[in-house]
């Protein structure tokens, strides 16, 4: 009965277990400026449903938006489709989509030409500018042949993508259509990403006018798309292009001026299907599974650790797949222990897939030590792990009882005992029979 | 004097000593407990924190794990060895008078017995000040002088109830061994001698003061070779004490090697030397003729004294003999400390001693003590030339730090004890008896007439009033005695009154007065450290200026980075550096050290003038003597050279993190209708930089007074997002924005919304 029990309560667990991670992680709520693209972008999002997702449709300006309810978020990730939004409905704004992400909420965000002021503000938030109003990033050397002659929908070279299979999945794939606007990322920020950048031919502005200023994007500094992991791994990508992710685009022959070689299909819809899986945590989620220290022969991690100690410290390292947590292999993790600078810097062995080890002797300095693993990778998610450990010196019963070099004062304190002894026979038996004879 | 104690039987003699030496003991314990009645039985101060923290510790876990304590919650993450950095004397007797209360069923509370110690051992230095003066002089003055000691604010100052520190008990073993010393030079004993060593031995366990001791004693023994009065007694009794007392100071692991290696206690070992040779030779020279010892002498004193210096000199260079310490330097030159070491310059204890306090804590014995060192002088022998010189070193040492002052205090207390049994011992004599004094006086007075004139004319004027006073008789007499008892009076309403209103604070909590005469408590301190260790994490880190290390760990229980203990320089000069950095330069300080809170303490609201911003030039002084590039001290003055908060005061010093974890959001607070808003009371002026916001921490706790300031530094992942601020922005918003939404109306905006045909629209909501 007792057993049936447990077994129910552990199929329980399961279940609930197995639905938090199907439901918990997969609401999703989309924004769009209009139902058509609920349409227009359908294998877009066939993609994702196919994948799981509960994705709730939503106009931008609905009144009933909301993120959070009682504290709480609602949804786990956010795409933006609706380029032309001035304002969100209901509870949607700036402030309350940062407040997501800073809650570890993903966001896919699309602009266009049109792209309004709050997902300009929405971007600066996440270090990356939209740039103005109507601007377009236009190329007039990449341009695709059947664009109209504003040269705007442009032919975005794989090259330029970024060399991190995690996030948009092999560059090896045809070339990509691209039409929207150009996007600015600083490029000293290291935790903005630049996804893909334009040919150094482009430049961003508004078509029709003639360009009298510099414009705020030229050549690869144009970004197309950009991407942010936060510090606290929500990931967030800006498209400059709605159309991007488009069935359209998705579909299109791409050709390159012409003369050049003529593609069946863009390469869009890998991309895409790439990078939504990165922004939704799908690749590229690690997490340390567990660490653990001790002396060199125990099991146990000590109170404390005595300086000149053998220490052995373990990490496991996970990657989530679709099928769950599996172990991560990588070649370069390393280990530092710590107090204020590294005094020990290592790279970690890998004893069996996914679990690290290091053996290492602990410096002849006390104090309050860390062990601590620190590994960002691009695409991945930052793996932090610290552990703090106090490191003491000898204790008075440590030290070495009898030093070699003291021997000679060992000999002499024990001679000067004898001495005292024997001495003391002597003061006691000896008589001074001569002197009374001479007094005598 | 003979002939006074022959009017007693012995038996009432004793009874009076008893009684008198009791009630100096209860007295002296009465007026020290001033604090637990006004306040509660708490521990004061700073220091007594960790002492109370390391008794407990010791207590709780016994004497061995004591001894290797690895305290990781101070000096994080440098830790301490507070076996090996402490004397344990202190935690040692209030452990073992603990352990005894408990082996007898009496169970008292370990903060009770800390808090009561000094107070009890107050009367121990009562009864070994009566005996050290009844070695020097006689028992009625060490009658005076066990009175004085018992109520003298200069020794009160530091063993009031609460008070838990080393001077408690250090001074009650530096005075018993000053007894055995005379005692055994007296007698020449090996058995008072080695007794001497122990009382050392305590006292170097108890108190780095110890090295007075060590000082003093080789030179009485030289002054006495000095002055030819060499005897075996002597040789016996400091060779004992010396290689006894090496050996027990090398017992305390502190102390260690030092008594070896550091120039402190080569007097000491030089004493040795010199009294081993002159013994040598006052041997030789009972054998030898007198040329041959002539030349003998010649001979060896040349290669002895050639070999001690170069062996010094060489030695010193080696680095085998460390080099004075800073804080002893300073003992020698007053400027040094201020120019080489802001660290020991910077404890108030430190400073110069003014005038003012030696009245303060002495009263009427400043002016008395004087006396009896000239009839020390006057009837000198062995033990009062000791005597002497610890008079004359401690007033030096007295002058030169505040808090040396405790030193002078019993041999002023002495001195006087022996001045004014002299003086009720002339007036209060019977009539037949000054003959006796007189032939003395006259013998002694004729050959120190011609050495020194003004002496010899004082001391006859004096013996010509004596003379009157016998001419007049009793009335003349009684005047004095009253006038003498009169001034005995005051000095004890003076000592009372101190002791009532200088040395009874605990300064963790504060009382003012107000207007209606109703006495208010502020009770900040505690109030900031109960929050700190009910809100914050276990292990979280405080930072804070060393002052309050003590106390954040003695009654937050959190890890502290810099504490009283001051062993590193440069990590305090860490913490410093923090404080007066920008806040983003700080950030990145606070970050490589783990901060989790940082604690300030800031008395604009209330006046008190002891905050941080008051402390804060030391902090930049420290910080800059370590980091001489990035902290300038000229950059905290205005042009004129001012230390000033308000809005004239250095851009630099506005804009550092000490200014602004002290004054954020004072500037909106207006205290009265009289001042304006962000007026500090303590400096008496309106800050001068009242706006500004936090971007690395934020306030998570100020107390009712806002005398302490806690703030939660931000990790990391708070910083989520790389933000672009609006002014670095390339792409400025088309127009302003202003929101269309009402609280009705929740609908956003689409601009080019397509037109949808009717009929095709799925959901509206």
């Amino acid at each position: 009965m007792a057993g049936f029990r447990n077994a129910l309560f552990i199929i329980s667990t399961f279940v609930i277990t197995y639905i938090s991670c199907i439901h918990g992680e997969k609401e999703t709520l989309v924004l769009l400026d209009n139902l058509a693209i609920k349409e227009t972008h359908s294998i877009f999002f066939k993609s994702l449903k196919e994948r799981g997702y509960a994705l709730t449709f939503k106009l931008a300006d609905d009144p009933t938006l909301v993120l959070s309810k009682y504290g709480e978020f609602v949804y786990d990730h956010l795409i933006i489709f609706a380029p032309s939004v001035e304002e969100f409905g209901g509870a949607l704004s700036v402030d309350s989509i940062t407040e997501f992400i800073d809650g570890g909420g993903n966001v896919l965000v699309a602009g266009s030409s049109s792209a309004g002021d709050v997902l300009r503000e929405i971007a600066s938030e996440c270090g990356v500018e939209i740039d103005d109003e109507g601007a377009a990033v236009i190329d007039h050397l990449n341009y695709e042949i059947s664009d109209g002659g504003s040269h705007t929908l442009i032919v975005a070279d794989p090259e330029n993508l970024i060399d991190a299979p995690v996030i948009v999945g092999s560059r090896d794939v045809r070339p990509l259509l691209y039409q929207g606007t150009g996007l600015i990322a600083d490029p000293e920020n290291p935790l903005v990403l630049q996804v893909l950048t334009a040919s150094s031919t482009a430049y961003s502005h508004v078509p029709d006018q003639p360009i009298k200023q510099f414009p705020h994007a030229v050549g690869k500094k144009t970004l197309l798309i950009a991407a942010l992991q936060a510090r606290n791994n929500a990931r967030v990508v800006f498209c400059g292009s709605l159309y991007f992710f488009s069935d359209e685009a998705f579909s299109s022959p791409v050709q390159k001026q012409s003369g050049f070689k003529k593609y069946p299909l863009s390469g869009n819809q890998e991309v895409s299907i790439a990078l939504s899986k990165w922004v939704l945590k799908e690749n590229g989620v690690l997490r340390v599974k567990s660490v653990a220290h001790h002396k060199v022969g125990s099991t146990v991690p000590p109170p404390s650790y005595t300086i000149m100690d053998d220490v052995v410290y373990k990490l496991q390292l996970e990657r989530k797949t679709s099928d769950g947590w599996v172990p991560h292999d990588v070649d370069d993790l390393q280990m530092e222990f710590v107090r204020i600078d590294p005094f020990v810097r290592t790279t970690m062995k890998r004893q069996s897939p996914g679990s690290y080890q290091v053996v290492f002797k602990i410096p002849d300095v006390y104090g309050v030590y860390q062990f601590k693993v620190d590994y960002k990778r691009i695409g991945y998610t930052n793996i932090y792990s610290s552990t703090q450990v106090s490191v003491r010196p000898l204790e008075h019963t440590q030290y070495e009882r009898f030093i070699t070099s003291a021997y000679p004062y060992y000999a002499s304190s024990f001679s000067m005992m004898l001495g005292v002894f024997l001495f003391s026979f002597v003061f006691l038996h000896y008589r001074e029979e001569p002197v009374k004879t001479k007094h005598e | 004097m003979k002939k006074s104690s022959s009017s007693f039987s012995g038996g009432w003699k004793s009874l009076i000593v008893f009684t008198v030496l009791l009630l100096a003991w209860l007295c002296g314990f009465a007026s020290r407990l001033f604090a637990v009645i006004r306040f509660e039985s708490i521990i004061h101060e700073f220091d007594p924190w960790f002492n109370y923290r390391a008794t407990a510790y010791m207590v709780e876990h016994g004497f061995y794990n004591f001894l290797n304590w690895f305290d990781e919650r101070a000096w994080y993450p440098l830790g301490r060895i507070v076996g090996g950095t402490v004397y344990p004397g202190l935690m040692i007797t209030s452990g073992s008078i603990h352990y005894v209360l408990h082996l007898l069923n009496i169970p008292i509370h370990i903060r009770d017995i800390c808090v009561f110690l000094a107070p009890i051992f107050s009367g121990l230095t009562a009864i070994s000040t009566y005996l050290l003066t009844k070695e020097l002089w006689n028992t009625g003055a060490g009658l005076f002088a066990a009175c004085f000691i018992a109520i003298v604010p200069g020794y009160i100052s530091r063993s009031v109830a609460g008070s838990y520190d080393n001077e408690g008990i250090a001074i009650f073993a530096l005075q018993f061994t000053y007894y055995l010393w005379v005692k055994s030079v007296k007698t020449g004993s090996v058995f008072w001698a080695s007794l001497t060593a122990l009382s050392y031995f305590y006292m170097v366990s108890a108190w780095g003061g110890y090295v007075f001791i060590i000082n003093l004693i080789p030179l009485h023994v030289c002054t006495l070779l000095l002055m030819g009065r060499y005897s075996n007694r002597l040789f016996t009794s400091y060779t004992v004490f010396c290689i006894l007392g090496l050996l027990f100071s090398m017992q305390i692991p502190f102390v260690g090697f030092q008594p070896i290696r550091t120039s402190e206690h080569m007097a000491a070992l030089g004493a040795f030397i010199l009294i081993l040779v002159i013994g040598g030779l006052k041997h030789m020279q009972s054998i030898l003729s007198k040329a041959e010892f002539k030349y003998f002498f010649i001979v060896t004193s040349l290669v002895a004294a050639g070999t001690v210096f170069f062996g010094v000199v060489v030695l010193t260079y080696a680095g085998v003999i460390a080099p004075w310490s800073g804080r002893f330097y300073s003992l020698w030159d007053t400027g040094y400390a201020k120019i080489h070491i802001p660290i020991i310059a910077s404890v108030s204890e430190h400073q110069p001693t003014t005038w003012f306090s030696f009245f303060f804590d002495l009263h009427i014995l400043v002016t008395t003590f004087p006396v009896g060192l000239w009839y020390c002088i006057k009837n000198v022998n062995d033990e009062r030339v000791f005597v002497v010189l610890y008079a004359l070193s401690a007033v030096y040492f007295a002058g030169v730090m505040v808090r040396l002052m405790l030193t002078l205090t019993p041999v002023v207390c002495i001195l006087s004890g022996i001045a004014f049994s002299r003086l009720l011992e002339i007036f209060l004599k019977d009539e037949e008896t000054p003959s006796n004094g007189d032939s003395d006086s006259e013998q002694e007075t004729s050959p120190s007439r011609t050495l020194y004139d003004k002496a010899g004319k004082l001391r006859k004027m004096k013996h010509e009033q004596i003379k009157e006073t016998e001419g007049l008789g009793a009335n003349v007499r009684s005047f004095i005695i009253v006038g003498v008892l009169a001034m005995l009076l005051m000095f004890a309403v003076h000592c009372t009154w101190v002791t009532s209103n200088a040395y009874s604070s605990p300064s963790i909590v504060l009382s003012t007065y107000s207007q209606d005469g109703s006495r208010q408590i502020l009770d900040d301190f505690r109030e900031a450290y109960y929050w700190l260790s009910q809100n914050t994490d276990s292990d979280a880190r405080v930072m804070s200026w060393w002052d309050y290390g003590y106390q954040i760990a003695g009654m937050a229980n959190r890890t502290t980075l810099v504490d009283n203990n001051t062993w590193n320089n440069s990590h305090i000069a860490l913490v410093g550096k923090a404080m007066s950095s920008t806040e983003p330069k700080a950030y990145e300080i606070m970050k490589s050290l783990d901060v989790d809170y940082v604690l300030v303490i800031f008395g604009g609201v209330i006046g008190y003038s002891g905050d941080d911003i008051n402390k804060f030039l030391w902090m930049v002084r420290i910080a800059e003597g370590e980091h001489p590039k990035d902290i300038r001290e000229s950059d905290y003055f205005t042009d004129k050279g001012e230390f000033r908060v308000d809005a004239e005061g250095s851009p630099v010093l506005l804009n550092c993190l000490m200014y602004k974890l002290s004054y954020y959001r004072f500037g909106e607070l207006q205290l009265d209708f009289r001042s304006p808003a962000g007026y500090d009371r303590t400096r008496n002026v309106v800050i001068g930089n009242k706006d500004f916001d936090l971007t690395y921490l934020e306030e998570a706790y100020t107390t009712e007074h806002w005398l302490v300031r806690v703030y939660r530094v931000k990790k990391e992942d708070e910083f989520n997002r790389p933000r672009i601020p609006v002014s670095k922005r390339k792409i400025r918003p088309s127009d302003v924005f202003i929101s269309k939404k009402t609280s009705r109306r929740k609908k956003g905006l689409i601009k080019n919304r397509p037109v949808v045909v009717k009929g095709k629209r799925p959901v509206k909501s």
